[in-house]
């Protein structure tokens, strides 16, 4: 807890009472039990949010400077082993030890979903604590304000009505109520007390925008355990693939394009697809990288795309047992050259393709021709190696193999997430509940018209500084509106006090 | 049209360093103006701070409203030539970042009638100018994954208008640290400076959070996934998080002074991060 910080209060009416009042602790309620107590105010620490977010900056920092192994490879712990030795090239001695602080995946640990939860708590336990007290202000906030209210409010002032008490209240209230203000009134035999108020249900936007960030929280959830994705969802052109995932869906593409601007850079990346259920044609369209299709909550996104070399290959027999095109989608670890692969299980069989180097002279495999490596499946073993030329059948092996012709695929990152209506609800809300609290926000003003003996009326203005701590420009024209009302012109000095801090 | 941009450019940098200049000098008038004030019974004390009196302010704001007038004809001309609003590269972020911050300078200027946040934030956008004039002014086409023209508008606009405000939250916190025991002669009050701070905020912050949102909600259109931790996502959402944790502060605990100040530059520093950040690491948004 703060020590020397004043806790803003949100009933004006602790500001009449003396300030030790204001910093005194509910009491008779639950959390006066002391253990529920400390983990209460534990949790309604500012400072504890304040260290979170700042432990979160950090991590966030060590994610973006240091190299962060992808998903994929964290699955799988033989490709992470990989991957750390290829961070060692970079982290020499530091990698264990980065390592056992799990900073290679700093977003997925628990540690970090932990300060995520712990920040969600206390967003959730700070909200519960100020729903009384806001509450009270918007719908309970005192009408009668005492004397001392008056001498001790930031901005005050006092005016003297050459009117009786009720006509002098009559013009308050009306030149109040012009300037959109929310007016109530209380009168007894002396006095008028008047309480005015605009953008009062603007406190509630600190509800909204709190508990749309614990709605965002729900919808990662929902949609984590509804939802899924496959972001490597790879079909070549003719080809037709199961999406699977529980859905009884099939993707056929029917070609891929890619077109460039004049000056290199890429202009569109486009994929027609066919989108089958249970085998029915369903859907047909093209999808672009800012226009997905969507088919019963399952979203195709254009990620990707690359080159496929079309194989055939025949047996000893001469039987064509392979006939499709193979995606490169993969790279090689030394020359970076583009490789794909496919299984021949009745020949105990892995054939690797390996297609030039983009883009350069590549010395091993020369434009037109696919470097051919087959692998027995079982033992991972080197059969054979050949370069193909295309349209020139070659005997690799006991296998016959032909490189028909190159064409592409294309990458589609394949989407269900049932938890992103609610992410869109939740962020409208923030949005609006940002906007009441900043853009709207509350303002309140109290009045007291007192009965002088000679039959005038004495007003007395007070507005109290909160969260917007100038109301100055505000005050003032409430003070000249008002005196105006009363027949006092704006330069009439009659005014005191008032905060001029601008 | 993109040679008329590059005049109206020219011409910004030229009214925006005058208008530094006039500032200066205005700053500086002020504090012989309030020290005779003072002899005089420091009636006028704060309003000179203001610099309100001085001719070389008036001309100062004059110069730099002049320099606002460029810059937007300089970013209207490259949108017509480009065809695309400018918000394709590190050039044309640079210039609307500039832009945020005058924006957002001037409106506090004139609503607050307080000249003094220019002597910050008119050289931050002077050095954001010049910083343009280092990277590549070409007019590149867009990439498909900026191809969705509402979208790249009002996410970037929207930014631009936070990081403006962030900017000068900024410039209110560094003349705080200068004034905070209220000994510097020509500077306004140090509460003055603290609450300018904090308005600045009160207008940046709901901003940054539909900045973060619409990048969300563009990604998942885009991509497929509104989130996926990239570094600048991930920097716009720490960057958002301390300046709320700026006004909580505030707000629940009544820090001032100081400490918010020191929170104020560092949101801002986050907000540089946010800014640069693609440039060092690469990532979803490496379109500069």
């Amino acid at each position: 807890m703060e020590t020397q910080g004043v806790r803003a209060v949100d009933g004006a009416e602790a500001l009449a009472a003396p300030p030790s009042a204001s910093r005194a602790r509910p009491s008779g309620h639950l959390w006066e039990l002391d253990v529920l107590g400390r983990v209460w105010r534990f949790f309604t620490s500012v400072r504890m949010a304040l260290v979170l977010i700042l432990i979160l900056t950090a991590a966030v920092l060590a994610g973006t400077l240091l190299d962060q192994a992808p998903p994929s490879v964290i699955a799988d712990p033989a490709s992470y082993e990989q991957w750390l030795e290829r961070a060692r090239a970079r982290y020499g001695f530091w990698t264990d030890i980065l390592n056992f602080l799990q900073l290679f995946n700093i977003f997925h640990t628990l540690w970090f979903k932990l300060i995520i939860g712990l920040l969600t708590t206390n967003i959730i336990i700070c909200s519960i604590n100020r729903w009384k007290g806001i509450k009270t202000t918007v719908f309970g906030a005192r009408v009668r304000m005492s004397e001392t209210f008056f001498q001790h409010a930031r901005y005050n002032a006092s005016l003297a009505a050459a009117m009786p008490m009720t006509t002098a209240a009559e013009r308050v209230r009306r030149a109040l109520a012009l300037s959109h203000y929310r007016v109530r009134t209380e009168t007894d035999g002396s006095s008028v007390a008047i309480y005015a108020d605009r953008n009062r249900f603007s406190r509630f936007g600190t509800f909204l925008s709190h508990l749309s960030i614990v709605l965002i929280l729900a919808g990662t959830v929902v949609g984590g355990v509804l939802g899924f994705k496959d972001p490597e969802f790879i079909v070549a052109e003719g080809a037709t693939r199961e999406v699977g995932m529980g859905t009884d869906l099939s993707v056929k593409l029917e070609h891929f394009t890619d077109e460039y601007w004049l000056e290199g850079p890429p202009k569109d990346f486009r994929s027609e697809l066919v989108i089958y259920e249970n085998g029915q044609e369903v859907k047909r369209g093209m999808i672009r990288v800012n226009s997905p299709m969507s088919y019963k909550g399952v979203r195709f996104h254009q990620a990707f795309f690359g080159q496929t070399a079309v194989m055939n290959v025949t047996d000893t027999s001469d039987a064509l047992i392979f006939d499709e095109a193979v995606p490169l989608a993969w790279q090689t670890r030394e020359g970076s050259r583009p490789v794909g692969s496919f299984d021949l299980s009745g020949q105990n069989r892995t054939v690797y393709v390996i297609g030039p180097t983009s883009g350069e002279n590549d010395p091993l495999i020369p434009a037109g021709e696919m470097r051919v490596e087959v692998y027995r499946r079982d033992t991972g073993s080197l059969v054979a190696a050949e370069n193909v030329s295309q349209g020139t059948p070659k005997a690799i092996g006991d296998l016959n193999v032909d490189f028909v012709r190159e064409s592409r695929f294309t990458g589609l990152q394949v989407v269900k997430d049932p938890g992103v209506n609610i992410i869109w609800v939740a962020s409208a809300l923030m949005v609006l509940g940002l906007a009441m609290l900043f853009y709207f926000p509350h303002r309140r003003m109290w009045a007291l018209c007192k009965a002088l003996p000679d039959g005038k009326a004495e007003v007395r203005l007070g507005m109290t500084a909160q969260r917007d701590v100038s109301l100055t420009d505000e005050f003032k024209r409430l003070r000249e509106r008002v005196g105006l009302a009363l027949g006092i012109r704006p330069d009439g000095g009659r005014t005191a006090g008032g905060g001029d801090d601008v | 049209m993109s040679e008329l941009s590059e005049y109206a450019f020219v011409a910004t940098v030229a009214a925006l360093s005058t208008a530094i200049l006039l500032y200066l000098v205005n700053a500086l008038g002020a504090r012989s103006l309030r020290a005779f004030s003072l002899a005089d019974g420091g009636s006028l004390a704060t309003r000179s701070a203001n610099g309100a009196y001085t001719t070389a302010g008036r001309y100062g704001t004059i110069l730099a409203v002049n320099a606002f007038a460029f810059l937007t004809a300089s970013l209207v001309f490259r949108t017509i030539a480009s065809g695309h609003g400018p918000f394709a590269n590190m050039y044309e972020f640079s210039l609307a970042f500039a832009w945020g911050a005058l924006a957002l300078y001037l409106y506090f200027e004139l609503r607050y009638r307080l000249r003094i946040l220019g002597l910050l934030v008119l050289p931050i956008a002077l050095g954001l100018l010049v910083y343009a004039t280092t990277v590549p002014s070409d007019i590149t086409p867009l990439v498909p994954a900026l191809q969705n023209d509402l979208l790249l508008t009002v996410h970037v606009a929207v930014a631009i208008i936070a990081y403006g405000a962030f900017t000068l939250a900024f410039g209110a916190a560094v003349l705080y640290l200068i004034q905070r025991r209220d000994s510097v002669r020509w500077l306004p009050r140090s509460t003055v400076l603290d609450e300018m701070g904090y308005k600045a905020v009160m207008v940046g912050f709901p901003m940054m959070a539909l900045v973060v949102i619409l990048g969300a909600l563009w990604a998942d259109i885009a991509w497929g996934t509104y989130w996926s931790w990239d570094p600048k996502e991930t920097a716009s959402l720490v960057t958002w998080l301390i300046y709320g944790g700026y006004l909580h502060a505030r707000v629940l605990r009544g820090w001032r002074g100081q400490r918010s100040a020191m929170l104020l530059i560092l949101g801002f520093a986050a907000t540089l991060f946010t800014y640069f950040g693609n440039l060092f690491f690469g990532g979803l948004h490496s379109y500069g």
